[in-house]
C-alpha cells in the first residue's frame, strides 16, 4: 500500500545552526540533514534511506560563504603573495558552499590549485552547481574527489550537535565505504577549514617566496561525468630559503612536509604515508620523487572494478599519477624553477 | 496531438496562484516551517504557483505529473547522469530529477515552456534551429536551458569554457558540434556583435521569405526543431490520455534458466492492480513472427529464459508505482541453467546447448577465385583476430509506447520505430486480430539508431492494451532499457589476406562469428551485413568468406547503426592497416591502389548496381591526412611530448544500403481542398530528420516552396506501407516514391488548370498556391477560342482542388520507386549491390604513462550522391564520429553488470574532436535527385581510423574494443 500513496515528509529550512541541531535532536533520529541532494536523492529513491524529515541547511546564513583569514586582510590576497608565505592565510568553508563556488573562488584558483581542479572533476557543472564539499566528505566514498583532495590539505571539519561544537580531521571522519562518524541525524558538519600545507604560524617575513604548493591529478573512462579510476592529491611545502631570494633553486630546498592522497586505493580516502615519510626531509628531486610514486604503490590497496578498472592496471599508474601530481606541487612550491 | 484526446483536468486548475508575500510559503520568513503535506510556493517561469504533496519528491516529476510541463525531459532513473531535466533555479542550472521539490521553495524555476513560447524564439532556440543542432530533439530542451544559464554568466565564453559547461548533458545524436556552434552564435547574437543573417557564413534557409523553389541541396532547417526546442513536441511519455494505465514487466533475473513456477494472484490481489498477463493470456501467436523467430513474447511456464532481462509477465495498473509493487509481488520460480556469453564458448564440442538445434542461428558464405593459390603467390600473409564488444543504443528517450482504442475501435500503438507496418503484423499475430484492426502510429521520437526495431515493446504494449481494454503506457527504465533492448552484435572476426610486395591484394579469407545473444532478434541478417562488409571496396584474386550468427545467453542482439557492418570494418581496416604497415606502404595509398572502380569485380563477385565513389573519396581526404601525418611526426619529434604520443589513422569503408525488405516502395501525395500538398509515405523519423528530407524532395518535384507541403508519415492507417526502414534507405527508396508520386501530382494538376485556363499544360507554372500562365503573347487558346486582354492567367489550388472534386478526379496521387526490374527475381544477386562508400582520418594524442587517449581530430568524406540536405548530412557525420569516439574509446555493455549511464560511458561533449566533414558528390543513378543513404554508413570509418591511429602512435596493435586506459596501457607494456 505504502507503495502508491504519498510518503509525508517534513522538509525544513532552519535558519540557524543551533536551530538545525535542536530539528534534529527532536526528531529522533527520524530527521537527516540535507546539502545539495545529489547523494541523497538517489539513496531515497533506492531506499537506501528513508528519512521522515529533511533538514536542509543551505539557507542558514553564512553557511555559503568562503572565508579567507590573512594577516595582510588589507591587501588583496593575489597581490599579496609574499604575505601568503609569510603570514599563513587560512580557509574555512561553509557547508552550504558547492563545488561550483570552489572552482569560481579567485583566492582558490591562485593559491589551491588541487582544491579546484577536484571541484571539477565532480560530476558535470550541474553537479557541481548542487553538491557540496561537505555533503561528498559525510558520504564518505573511497574516491570521492573532494573528500580526497580534503585529506590531502589535512583539512578540519567544524562538527555541531547538541553536546556543543568542535574542529576534527577529516582523516578521522571515515570508517569504512560509505561510513561516516559524522551522524546526519543529529550532527552536523557546518564549516570545513585548512591552511597552507606545513605552517604552523611562524615564519620569518624575508622570505619572499611560497614554498608550498598543491596538485590535482585524476584518471577517469571519460573526460566529464565519471567517476575517477584514480584520483590523486598532493600538498607540499619546502623548508625555509637558506640564502637569498635570486640564488634559490629547488634543489637548494629540502622537503617541509607532504601530503599524499589517494582513492580508491582502500576503504576510505587514503593518505600514503611511507611516499610522504621518505620525501620528508629530502630534495625534491626527479629520482626522489619517482621513488616515492612508487612507494605509493606498495602501499596502497586498490581493488578490480568492472566499469573502471583492474587492480592491476590502478597500481601501474599509481606511480605515474603521484610523480606528475608532487611536480606539480613541488613546481608551484618553486615557479621560478622549471 | 491531433489523434489523442486531451485529458480534461487542465493544467492550470493545479498551478494555484498565490501572493508572494503568502505565509505559507517555506523559506520565506524565517519563522515559518511547514508541518507534513507542506504546501511550497515558487515563480515558475514567471508565474506564481503553489504545490502539495511531498516535499523531497522530485521538481522534475512534480513539473511533469503535477504541472504537466512536459518540455522538460527524463532520461535516466532521476540518477543526474543525462542532464535531460535541466532546468534553472535561480538562474542556475540544475538537475531537476535530484532537486528535492522543495528546494524550489521561494526561488525562480525556469524550464523550457518558460523561453520563447510567445511566438518569438530565444536567440539561443534560434540558434539551435538555423545550425541544425536538433536531431531527435530529446536533449534539446536541457542543452538549451544550460547554455542560457552560461551565456546570462558569461557572455562571451571561449569554446572550451562552453564545453565544459555542457559536458553534463548527454546527447546521443548530433555530436555536439552543432549544440556548440548554435551556443556560439546565440552568444554572438546576444551581444548584438552579429545581427541575424549579416556576416555569420550560414545565414539560416528561410522559410517564411521569398518562395524559395529551389529547395533541395540547400542547408535547411528541420520542420519540426522548433516544437522540440520550444518542449512542444509531443513524445511518448508526454501525451496524455485520460483513464489511462500503466504497464510494467517481470523479467527472468537469471542469465539462463527455466521458468517452473509462476503465480500471479498476489499481484491481483493488490488495489491498484489492474490485469497480470502471462503467456496462457496471449490469444494468438506467443512469438514476434518472422522478426525473431525463437522469442517469445512472455517465457510459458516449463519454458526457457534465454538471457537476463527474458520477459515471464506483464502487470497493468492504476500507476506506475502500482505496476511496480505488483511486479514486486509476482512469483516467479526458475531453475538456474549453466550459462554462456563469448562465441568461443558457444563453439566449443561441449558447449552449453542453449537451443536444441545447436547454438549456430543462421551462415552466409561466399567464395570465388582460388584462395590458396592467390595466397601461395603472395608475398606477404598475415593473420588477424579481432574482437568487438555489446554496445547500447542508449537512445536519450526511453523505450515508451502508448496503447489505446482509436476512434474506430481500432487497437492503436503509438511508438517509435523503424517498420510501423511490420510492428502491425506482430501485434495482430499475438492477438489473432485481423491487421486491419490494428493500428500503428510513429510519434515524435527521441532517437533510435536500430534499437527501436525491437518488435517486443510493440506486442506487449498492444497485449497489456488489450487486456485491460483501456488505454495503457508501457515505459522501460533505464535499467530495464539496459538489461532488456537490443544491442550491438560483438564479433570476434578472423582474417588470412595476402598481398604482393608492391601492395596489391591477392587472396582474402574472413571467419565472422556475430553473437546475437539469447534470442534472434533479426540476428538472423547479421550474418549477411557482416559478411559483405568484410571484403570493403577492394579488389580479391580469391575470396572465401563465412560468417554465422552465434547464440549465447548474453542480451539479445540486433540491429544498430550500420547494420553488422561497424564491426566487419573495424576488423577489415585494422588488418589492411596492419598489412600497409608490413608492406611499408602508405595506408591511404595502399587503399587507392586496392579500390575498385565502378566496372571492377567486387569482393562478392561481381561489379556494383549503383554509382562509386570510392575512388574520389580518398582523393579528397588525401591532403588534410598527408598534413596531419607530418604535425604528427613533428609533434612526436619534439622533446615537450613528455609521455604524449600523436597518431593518425586512416579508415576507408563501404556499407551495402539500401535492401531490408522490398525493392518496391509506394508513396500518395495530396493536393488538398485548401490548395495545399499532403504527402503519405512511411519513412518513420526517429529524429535523422526524414519529414524534413520527404518534404524537401515533395517541394522540389512539385516546385513550391516547402512550406507549402505537409508530410503525414509513418501511420498504419494513413500510409502506405514500406516494410522496415533500415540500412539508411529512407531518401533512396521512399523519397523515390515521394518525388514520383509529387511528380505525378503537378502533371495532373497543370492537367487541370490547363482546362481551366484553356491553356497548354507546358504554358504553366505552379507558384506558392496557384498555377499561372506565362505572361501570354499568344492570346489563342488551346481551344482555339481568343483571349480577351486581361483574361484569367492563373487559378487558384484551391480553385483546381474544387475542379477536381466536381469532375470526379482524386486528387490523390501515387508513386512507385522500384529497383525490381534492375534486380529480376530470378537473377537476383544474393547480395544486392547498392553500396556508398567514405573514409575517416582521426588523429589521437596517447598518454604514454597512463593510456589515456583524447582524439583531436577527425577529417571525414563520405560519397553520398547528390544532398538533398547539406546541413543534416554533416550533422549525420558528426554525430557519428562523435559516436564512433565512443565505440572505439569508451563504449562496453556487461551482461548482467551494466545498468545505465553511469556505468555505460558515453562521449560528452568534452569527448567532441574538431571534425572537418567532405561530402562528395558522386551521383546515384537510380535515387531521387541522385541521392544515396547516409545516416548508417558514417559510423562505420570512424572507430577503425581511431583504432588505427592509437595502433600507430603506440607502436601496438589493439585489437579489441573499446581502447580503455587500461587496455592502451596493457598493449604498450606488454610490447616493451
Ligand atoms: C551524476 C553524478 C555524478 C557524480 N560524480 C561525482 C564525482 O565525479 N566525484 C565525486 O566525488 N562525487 C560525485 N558525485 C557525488 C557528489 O555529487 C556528492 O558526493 C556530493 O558532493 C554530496 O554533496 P551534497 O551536498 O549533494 O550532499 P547530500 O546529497 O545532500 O548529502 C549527502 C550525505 O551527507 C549528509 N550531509 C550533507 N551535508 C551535511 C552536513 N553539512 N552535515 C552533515 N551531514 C551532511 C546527508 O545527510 C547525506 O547523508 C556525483 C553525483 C552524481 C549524481
Ligand atoms: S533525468 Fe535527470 S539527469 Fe537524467
Ligand atoms: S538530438 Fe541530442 S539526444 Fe537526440
Amino acid at each position: 500500500m505504502a507503495k502508491s500513496t504519498t510518503l509525508s515528509r517534513e522538509y525544513l529550512y532552519p535558519t540557524s545552526v543551533e536551530e538545525a541541531v535542536g530539528l534534529l535532536a527532536a526528531r529522533q533520529g527520524g530527521a537527516r540533514v540535507i546539502g545539495g541532494g545529489t547523494d541523497l536523492m538517489p539513496d531515497i529513491r533506492r531506499g537506501k534511506l528513508a528519512p521522515g524529515c529533511l533538514v536542509d541547511i543551505t539557507r542558514i546564513p553564512g553557511l555559503d560563504r568562503i572565508d579567507v583569514a590573512q594577516a595582510c586582510e588589507a591587501k588583496p590576497a593575489c597581490e599579496a603573495k609574499p604575505a601568503c608565505e609569510a603570514r599563513p592565510w587560512s580557509v574555512t568553508v561553509g557547508a552550504a558552499v558547492t563545488f561550483t563556488s570552489l572552482r569560481n573562488h579567485t583566492f582558490l584558483k591562485q593559491h589551491v590549485h588541487a582544491l579546484v581542479e577536484a571541484a571539477a572533476s565532480v560530476g558535470g557543472p550541474p553537479i557541481q552547481n548542487a553538491a557540496t564539499w561537505a555533503g561528498n566528505i559525510v558520504q564518505a566514498m573511497p574516491a570521492a574527489d573532494g573528500a580526497v583532495v580534503a585529506v590531502a590539505l589535512d583539512a578540519e571539519v567544524h562538527i555541531v550537535d547538541e553536546d556543543g561544537a568542535r574542529w576534527r580531521p577529516v582523516e578521522s571522519l571515515f570508517e569504512g565505504p560509505g561510513i561516516s562518524a559524522v551522524d546526519p541525524t543529529r550532527q552536523l558538519i557546518t564549516a570545513i577549514r585548512f591552511s597552507p600545507p606545513g605552517f604552523g604560524g611562524s615564519s620569518s617575513a624575508s622570505e619572499a617566496k611560497p614554498a608550498w604548493g598543491t596538485a590535482w591529478r585524476r584518471v577517469g573512462r571519460r573526460p566529464a561525468l565519471a567517476l575517477p579510476i584514480l584520483n590523486c592529491a598532493v600538498a607540499v611545502s619546502l623548508e625555509e630559503g637558506l640564502s637569498g631570494r635570486s640564488e634559490l633553486s629547488r634543489e637548494g630546498r629540502s622537503i617541509k612536509r607532504v601530503a599524499i592522497a589517494l582513492g580508491p586505493v582502500g576503504p576510505r580516502p587514503e593518505r600514503m604515508r611511507e611516499a610522504e615519510s621518505f620525501l620528508t626531509g629530502r630534495m625534491p628531486t626527479e629520482e626522489a620523487i619517482a621513488r616515492a610514486g612508487e612507494l605509493a604503490a606498495g602501499e596502497a590497496k586498490p581493488r578490480s572494478s568492472t566499469f573502471r578498472a583492474s587492480r592491476e592496471y590502478r597500481l601501474e599508474i599509481i606511480p605515474v599519477l603521484v610523480a606528475q601530481a608532487l611536480s606539480a606541487a613541488f613546481a608551484r612550491a618553486e615557479p621560478t624553477v622549471g | 496531438m491531433h489523434w489523442l484526446e486531451q485529458d480534461s483536468d487542465n493544467r492550470n486548475d493545479r498551478t494555484e496562484a498565490r501572493g508572494s508575500g503568502s505565509d505559507q510559503r517555506v523559506g520565506g520568513p524565517p519563522d515559518v516551517r511547514r508541518e507534513r503535506d507542506m504546501s511550497i510556493s515558487f515563480q515558475l517561469n514567471g508565474r506564481p504557483t503553489t504545490v502539495a504533496g511531498d516535499p523531497a519528491r522530485s521538481l522534475l516529476d512534480v513539473l511533469r505529473r503535477d504541472l504537466r510541463l512536459t518540455g522538460t525531459k527524463q532520461g535516466c532513473d532521476h540518477e543526474g547522469e543525462c542532464g535531460a531535466c535541466t532546468v534553472l533555479l535561480d538562474g542556475v542550472a540544475v538537475r531537476s530529477c535530484l532537486t528535492p521539490v522543495a528546494k524550489a521553495a521561494g526561488r525562480d524555476v525556469v524550464t523550457i515552456e518558460g523561453l520563447g513560447q510567445s511566438g518569438a524564439l530565444h536567440p539561443i532556440q534560434e540558434a539551435f534551429v538555423e545550425l541544425g543542432a536538433v536531431q531527435c530533439g530529446y536533449c534539446a530542451p536541457g542543452m538549451v536551458l544550460t547554455a542560457k544559464a552560461l551565456l546570462d554568466r558569461e557572455p562571451a565564453p571561449p569554446r572550451r569554457q562552453i564545453l565544459e559547461a555542457l559536458a553534463g548533458n548527454l546527447c546521443r545524436c548530433t555530436g555536439y558540434l552543432r549544440i556548440v556552434e548554435a551556443v556560439e552564435l546565440a552568444a554572438a547574437r546576444l551581444r548584438a556583435e552579429a545581427t541575424p543573417g549579416s556576416s555569420h557564413p550560414r545565414a539560416p534557409v528561410s522559410e517564411l521569405g521569398a518562395p524559395q523553389r529551389w529547395v533541395v541541396g540547400g542547408d535547411a532547417t528541420r520542420v519540426d526543431s522548433v516544437d522540440k526546442v520550444t518542449g512542444r513536441a509531443q513524445y511518448v511519455e508526454d501525451l496524455r490520455m485520460s483513464g489511462i494505465l500503466h504497464a510494467r514487466v517481470v523479467r527472468s533475473p537469471h542469465h539462463h534458466a527455466r521458468l517452473v513456477a509462476l503465480d500471479v494472484t498476489r499481484a491481483l490481489d493488490l488495489e491498484g492492480v489492474v490485469r497480470a498477463m502471462t503467456a496462457a493470456d496471449i490469444p494468438g501467436e506467443n512469438g514476434l513472427g518472422d522478426y525473431s523467430r525463437d522469442e517469445p513474447i512472455l517465457t510459458p511456464l516449463n519454458g526457457t529464459c534465454k538471457m537476463q532481462g527474458a520477459p515471464v509477465a506483464l502487470v497493468v495498473a492504476a500507476s506506475p508505482e502500482w505496476a511496480q509493487a505488483g511486479v514486486e509481488a509476482i512469483e516467479a520460480e526458475y531453475e538456474i541453467l549453466p550459462h554462456i556469453f563469448g562465441i568461443e564458448e558457444a563453439l566449443a564440442e561441449d558447449a552449453v546447448s542453449i537451443y536444441p538445434e545447436g547454438n549456430i542461428l543462421t551462415t552466409e558464405a561466399e567464395a570465388h577465385g582460388d584462395l590458396e593459390e592467390a595466397l601461395d603467390r603472395s608475398d606477404v600473409v598475415l593473420e588477424t583476430r579481432y574482437h568487438t564488444t555489446w554496445q547500447e543504443h542508449a537512445t536519450l528517450e526511453r523505450e515508451t509506447l502508448l496503447g489505446y482504442f482509436d476512434e474506430k475501435d481500432r487497437l492503436t500503438v503509438v511508438g517509435g520505430t523503424h517498420q510501423p507496418h511490420w510492428q502491425r503484423r506482430y501485434i495482430a499475430a499475438a492477438l489473432k486480430l485481423d491487421t486491419e484492426r490494428v493500428r500503428v502510429i510513429m510519434p515524435p521520437t527521441g532517437g533510435s539508431f536500430g534499437g527501436r526495431q525491437d518488435p517486443w515493446p510493440f506486442v506487449a504494449t498492444a497485449l497489456a492494451t488489450y487486456g485491460a481494454r483501456a488505454p495503457v503506457r508501457l515505459t522501460y527504465t533505464r535499467s530495464e532499457s539496459f538489461e532488456a533492448s537490443p544491442k550491438r552484435h560483438p564479433y570476434r572476426v578472423r582474417y588470412r589476406v595476402g598481398a604482393t610486395a608492391d601492395g596489391c591484394l591477392t587472396g582474402i579469407k574472413v571467419r565472422v562469428d556475430a553473437n546475437t545473444g539469447g534470442y534472434d532478434g533479426h540476428g538472423q541478417y547479421i550474418a549477411n551485413y557482416a559478411l559483405t562488409a568484410s571484403g570493403g571496396p577492394y579488389q580479391y584474386r580469391a575470396v572465401d568468406a563465412h560468417a554465422q550468427t552465434v547464440y549465447t545467453n548474453g542480451p539479445k542482439a540486433g540491429q544498430f547503426r550500420g547494420f553488422g557492418s561497424p564491426q566487419s570494418v573495424f576488423a577489415l581496416e585494422s588488418t589492411l592497416d596492419e598489412l600497409a604497415e608490413r608492406l611499408g606502404e602508405d595506408p591511404l595509398e595502399f587503399r587507392r591502389k586496392n579500390a575498385i572502380g565502378q566496372a571492377s569485380t567486387s569482393f562478392l563477385g561481381y561489379p556494383v548496381a549503383e554509382s562509386l565513389g570510392y575512388q574520389e573519396v580518398l582523393d579528397s581526404i588525401r591532403p588534410r591526412y598527408r598534413s596531419l601525418l607530418e604535425e604528427a611526426a613533428s609533434f612526436n619529434a619534439g622533446s615537450s611530448s613528455g609521455g604524449l604520443r600523436k597518431g593518425v589513422g586512416f579508415s576507408g569503408m563501404w556499407y551495402r544500403f539500401g535492401k531490408s525488405g522490398t525493392l518496391r516502395i509506394e508513396a500518395h501525395a495530396e493536393l488538398s481542398q485548401d490548395g495545399g500538398f499532403v504527402v503519405y509515405c512511411s519513412a518513420p523519423d526517429y529524429g535523422q530528420g526524414t519529414n524534413t528530407t520527404m518534404a524537401q524532395m515533395a517541394a522540389e518535384a512539385l516546385g513550391v516552396p516547402r512550406g507549402r507541403v505537409r508530410v503525414v508519415n509513418a501511420d498504419t492507417a494513413r500510409t502506405p506501407d514500406s516494410h522496415i526502414q533500415g540500412a539508411s534507405r529512407a531518401t533512396y527508396f521512399v523519397g523515390g516514391a515521394v518525388c514520383r508520386a509529387t511528380h505525378v501530382l503537378r502533371e495532373e494538376i497543370l492537367g487541370a488548370a490547363a482546362e481551366m485556363l484553356d491553356r497548354a499544360p507546358i504554358d504553366l507554372t505552379l507558384a506558392e498556391d496557384r498555377v499561372l500562365a506565362s505572361p501570354s503573347d499568344a492570346t489563342e487558346g488551346v481551344s482555339g477560342r481568343v483571349h480577351a486582354e486581361g483574361a484569367e492567367t492563373s487559378v487558384s489550388l484551391v480553385e483546381v482542388a474544387r475542379e477536381f472534386d466536381r469532375i470526379g478526379k482524386s486528387r490523390k496521387t501515387r508513386g512507385v520507386f522500384d529497383l525490381s526490374p534492375l534486380f529480376p527475381e530470378d537473377t537476383r544477386p544474393e547480395y544486392i549491390p547498392l553500396f556508398v562508400t567514405g573514409a575517416q582520418v582521426a588523429e589521437v594524442i596517447v598518454d604514454t604513462q597512463t593510456g589515456e587517449v583524447v582524439v583531436p581530430r577527425v577529417v571525414a568524406a563520405h560519397d553520398v550522391g547528390r544532398v538533398i540536405n547539406p546541413l543534416d548530412a554533416r550533422g549525420q557525420i558528426e554525430g557519428a564520429v562523435v559516436m564512433g569516439i565512443g565505440t572505439a574509446l569508451m563504449e562496453e555493455y556487461v551482461p548482467g553488470a551494466s545498468t545505465g549511464f553511469g556505468d555505460y560511458y558515453l562521449p560528452t561533449a568534452m569527448s567532441m574532436p574538431e571534425i572537418d566533414v567532405t561530402l562528395v558528390e558522386v551521383a546515384s543513378f537510380e535515387g531521387p535527385y541522385g541521392a544515396k543513404g547516409l545516416g548508417e554508413a558514417a559510423i562505420v570509418p570512424s572507430a577503425p581510423a581511431i583504432i588505427n591511429a592509437i595502433s600507430r602512435a603506440i607502436g601496438a596493435r589493439i585489437r579489441s574494443l573499446p581502447a580503455t586506459p587500461e587496455r592502451v596501457l596493457s598493449h604498450l607494456t606488454a610490447d616493451s
